[in-house]
């Protein structure tokens, strides 16, 4: 049979997914976005469970894969409850907010080359208003049918 | 031994040490009465001593007849015993000669604790306990207000034990054990006020100087052992009767023409035992600590310091009698260092301004006269050198304490030019003070007369070997002058001339018959110098005495700012041994000379009527000419000490004006503590500081690299921790990335 450049354009699929996802998670600093990252990796191992599956024609592979995401689920709540909690008490998406787990003799590692913060108000442009208001029914805007 | 003799003797040394034991368990509970256990041992101690000597003076009967050696012997137990046989294999127990002729290649090692009661023990123990008595008795009053009153007691108590075994001990190894430990006594007691600086400096000095005689000891005891193959002094028999082992002074050794070996290592064994007493006896080069120890306080500087500790080499010199005859340059040695000593301290003594410095280099001085007369090797020699420490040890206690009577009512100022004309302020210590000055100076007929006769008597025999058995001795001593003092007819060997008898005895079989080296020293010029030196000493002696008397006591009535209001005579515990020593200065030597009791008493000591010293015998005779000599030299002395310092001139520096140049050397010591800090302590000082400096950067460094690595590598480690997830992540993957690589390389 020539399933096996299938199983390889699977496996490759797969191994894709798995390293944007792991270079992700360790490149972005983003709270969020390395949780999709996280769950992009998830993904790519159940992308190449199904290819290994189809290759020795045994279901138990994508069984795994439906356990895979049931716990990718699970763990997606509690992930995404850990982040919104983060985010309350520093009010930031930043992995590097927390690093009082360090070393106490270590400094704090804090970002270099930041382009400064805008102390001034941007300026957007004030255009002239054109063009009528719509018509509104008085009766509908009192008492909407619908929200 | 009669085993009521054996309680008697074993009681002697036990019951102070039960009172030392008693005293620091219970010193600090008994308060103001912390005294009573030593005292009370001290005391019974003293009581059995003079028991015993009164015993044994029965037994060795009344001296008619040539004097048979009379020793009791009484074993405790083994201390150490090593059979030949389980010895390794390797150990060799062997001694080179032993008196039955062959070798013995399988000998015991064996260290019983014997104790042995012979004359020359029964007197020192008399001497020991009851001086030892009287100044315990004395500290009940000068220790009174001191915090550290049981401690006192306690070391007196300890001291008198460890110098009653030293003396009662019948073994080398013992005496060796015991001679250490009234170092250690003597050392707690200088350091006694440890916290002052000079005490302790002074307490460190004596014990280190007194390391080095020590040494001496334990090289001479090893010589010993390889020599005799035994440690013991006495003769060791199997139930039946049969010689086991042939002490080294023992009866069955002494009796043998062969038994003690001379010739190099004789000579060498000898030497070694004469730098022990150096160190012990404060004698040239090893004097340096004893003017020192004056620290101390005063009852202990009487006890050890002048009576009892500084005559352990003495009697170590003593008991070793044979030993010494047979190698005769070192017995000429041992009178050599004897006299220079005596004249070298009595110049020092005359520029001192210390009252208790004076006396230190006056027992100093007065113990090289012991040395100088046993260095002469007669039993004259022996014998006086054992009386003059008897009555040296009356009188120069009597002395010591009256200048604590004296500190005592001072404040604590002994510097004879701040106080002046006491005896009007403490009239029975002046008096008391008088008596023992007289003895010190040898006036007649108080003691130190008869014993410095005595040893002047056997300096002179052996300078003038011919004028001792001429007709002219014979005739001064049936004159009528000589006759009172003297039994009425000579018995035993008055015919048997010194010298020959000496060129007999010098000849052990290992040497030739020309003398050279060391022996070239045994000779009657040698002694001749050394009579003249003794002669001029006796006169310094009288001068530096009397002039601290009269410093002291005469002239106007000075008192110091520190005694202002309680400059007044000592308590009754004080003066009441003053009075009972000044009593014994002025009977004692009256007594045992007039009577001839001690002389033949102490002939009958094992070591000294062996044949090779009892030979030398010769009938007890007073010699008035040697007599007048020295009372001659006396009032000379005495007189240029009045001339100085008596009444009005009491206070000033005369000597310094009068010997200028000399007396600053004499006021320095001859700078001979200065010539020690430089060529002994000053290098050593600087091994010690190279020591501790490696000590400090080489040791101590690589103990602080070793314990550094682990703090290192942690450092290193510590930097992976920052704190941050994705780092952790990182870290992680890598691991992992790592392994799969070997696992693909593993399956490549």
């Amino acid at each position: 049979m020539t399933l096996l450049p299938l199983v390889h354009d699977g496996l490759l699929v797969g191994a894709i997914l798995f390293a944007l996802g792991l270079v992700g998670i360790l490149a972005r600093r983003n709270l969020i976005v390395m949780f999709l990252c996280a769950e992009l990796m998830l993904q790519g191992i159940a992308v190449s469970l199904v290819a290994w599956s189809r290759q020795h024609g045994d279901w138990g592979g994508q069984m795994l894969v439906i356990f895979v995401l049931t716990v990718a689920a699970c763990e997606a709540a509690i992930a995404l409850v850990i982040v919104l909690q983060a985010f309350a008490r520093t009010g930031r998406l930043d992995a590097a907010a927390w690093q009082s787990l360090r070393e106490s003799n270590l400094p704090r590692v804090i970002d270099h080359g930041l382009p400064a913060p805008d102390t001034v108000a941007p300026r957007f442009p004030r255009l002239t208003p054109a063009g009528v208001l719509p018509e509104q029914d008085e009766d509908e805007v009192l008492h909407r049918e619908h929200v | 031994m009669p085993s009521s003799v054996a309680t008697l003797l074993v009681l002697v040394p036990l019951l102070p040490l039960a009172g030392a034991i008693a005293t620091v368990v219970l010193g600090r509970r008994l308060g103001p009465r912390a005294h009573l256990p030593a005292v009370a041992g001290i005391a019974g101690a003293a009581a059995v001593a003079l028991l015993l000597l009164l015993g044994l003076g029965r037994e060795t009967g009344d001296g008619h007849g040539p004097p048979r050696p009379v020793e009791m012997t009484t074993t405790l137990w083994e201390w150490a015993g090593i059979d030949a046989a389980s010895a390794g294999g390797t150990a060799q127990v062997t001694a080179a000669v032993t008196p039955d002729g062959a070798a013995s290649p399988q000998r015991r090692f064996s260290i019983p604790v014997t104790l042995r009661l012979d004359p020359l023990t029964a007197t020192l123990l008399v001497v020991i306990t009851s001086i030892g008595l009287l100044v315990a008795v004395y500290s009940i009053g000068y220790m009174h207000d001191d915090p550290g009153y049981p401690r006192f007691f306690a070391l007196v108590a300890a001291f008198v034990f460890s110098m009653s075994m030293l003396v009662a001990a019948s073994n080398f190894l013992l005496v060796y054990v015991f001679w250490e430990a009234v170092g250690a006594c003597s050392y707690l007691l200088i350091g006694f006020w440890f916290a002052k600086p000079e005490a302790a400096r002074a307490a460190k000095k004596a014990f280190l100087v007194n390391r080095i005689g020590d040494f001496g000891l334990a090289v001479a005891v090893f010589l010993l052992w390889l020599t005799y193959g035994t440690l013991d002094f006495h003769d060791t028999f199997a139930p039946d009767g049969t010689l086991v082992t042939a002490g080294i002074l023992g009866q069955e050794r002494l009796g043998d023409a062969a038994g003690i070996v001379g010739g190099a290592v004789g000579t060498a064994i000898c030497l070694l035992l004469l730098l022990a007493a150096c160190g012990k006896s404060a004698q040239l080069p090893l004097h340096v600590w004893l003017p020192d120890a004056m620290e101390g306080p005063t009852p202990a500087s009487a006890l050890i310091h002048a009576a009892t500790m500084v005559t352990a080499g003495i009697y170590l010199v003593a008991r070793c009698a044979p030993l010494f005859v047979a190698s005769p340059g070192a017995l000429a040695l041992v009178s050599v260092v004897g006299t220079t000593t005596a004249l070298f301290a009595a110049l020092i003594g005359t520029m001192q301004n210390d009252l208790k410095r004076v006396l230190a280099y006056s027992t100093i001085s007065q113990l090289g006269y012991m040395f100088a007369s046993l260095g002469t090797g007669t039993l004259l020699g022996f014998t006086a050198a054992i009386f003059h420490l008897v009555t040296h040890a009356c009188f120069k206690a009597l002395l010591f304490l009256g200048a604590g009577s004296v500190m005592h009512a001072m404040g604590g100022v002994i510097d004879m030019r701040r106080f002046g004309g006491l005896r009007r302020v403490m009239p029975i210590t002046a008096a008391t003070f008088l008596v023992g000055s007289l003895a010190l100076a040898g006036v007649a007929p108080f003691a130190g007369f008869f014993s410095k006769d005595e040893i002047l008597a056997s300096l002179h025999a052996r300078g003038w070997p011919d004028a001792h058995h001429g007709p002219h001795h014979e005739q001064g001593h049936g004159a009528g002058a000589g006759h009172a003092f003297g039994p009425a007819a000579p018995n035993g060997a008055t015919a048997a001339t010194v010298a020959p008898v000496f060129r007999l005895v010098a000849a052990s079989p290992g040497q030739e018959a020309a003398p050279s080296g060391l022996d070239a020293l045994d000779s009657p010029g040698t002694f001749r110098l050394l009579f003249w030196m003794a002669l001029v000493t006796a006169g310094l002696t009288a001068f530096y005495t009397f002039r601290a008397v009269f410093m002291t006591f005469t002239g106007p009535t000075r008192i110091p700012e520190a005694a202002a209001g309680h400059a007044h005579e000592s308590p009754r515990v004080m003066t009441v041994p003053l009075v009972i020593l000044a009593v014994a200065s002025g009977l004692v030597g009256w007594w045992l000379f007039g009577t001839h009791t001690l002389a033949s008493f102490l002939a009958a000591t094992p070591s000294l009527a062996a044949p090779s010293v009892a030979s030398t015998a010769v009938p007890p005779a007073f010699h008035l000419d040697l007599a007048l000599q020295g009372t001659l030299a006396a009032a000379l002395g005495i007189a240029l000490a009045a001339v100085g310092h008596l009444g009005r001139r009491s206070d000033g520096p005369q000597m310094e004006r009068f010997l200028g140049p000399l007396g600053t050397l004499f006021a320095n010591r001859f700078y001979v503590d200065q010539l020690y800090a430089a060529t002994v302590v000053r290098p050593l000082q600087f091994v010690a500081h190279v020591a501790a400096g490696f000590d400090r950067s080489v040791i101590d460094g690589a103990v602080d690299a070793v314990s550094g690595l682990p703090g290192a590598v942690g450092g290193v480690v510590r930097r992976l921790q920052s704190g941050l997830l994705q780092r952790y992540a990182l870290a992680g993957m890598m691991g992992t990335l790592i392994i799969v690589l070997a696992l693909a390389w593993q399956l490549r």
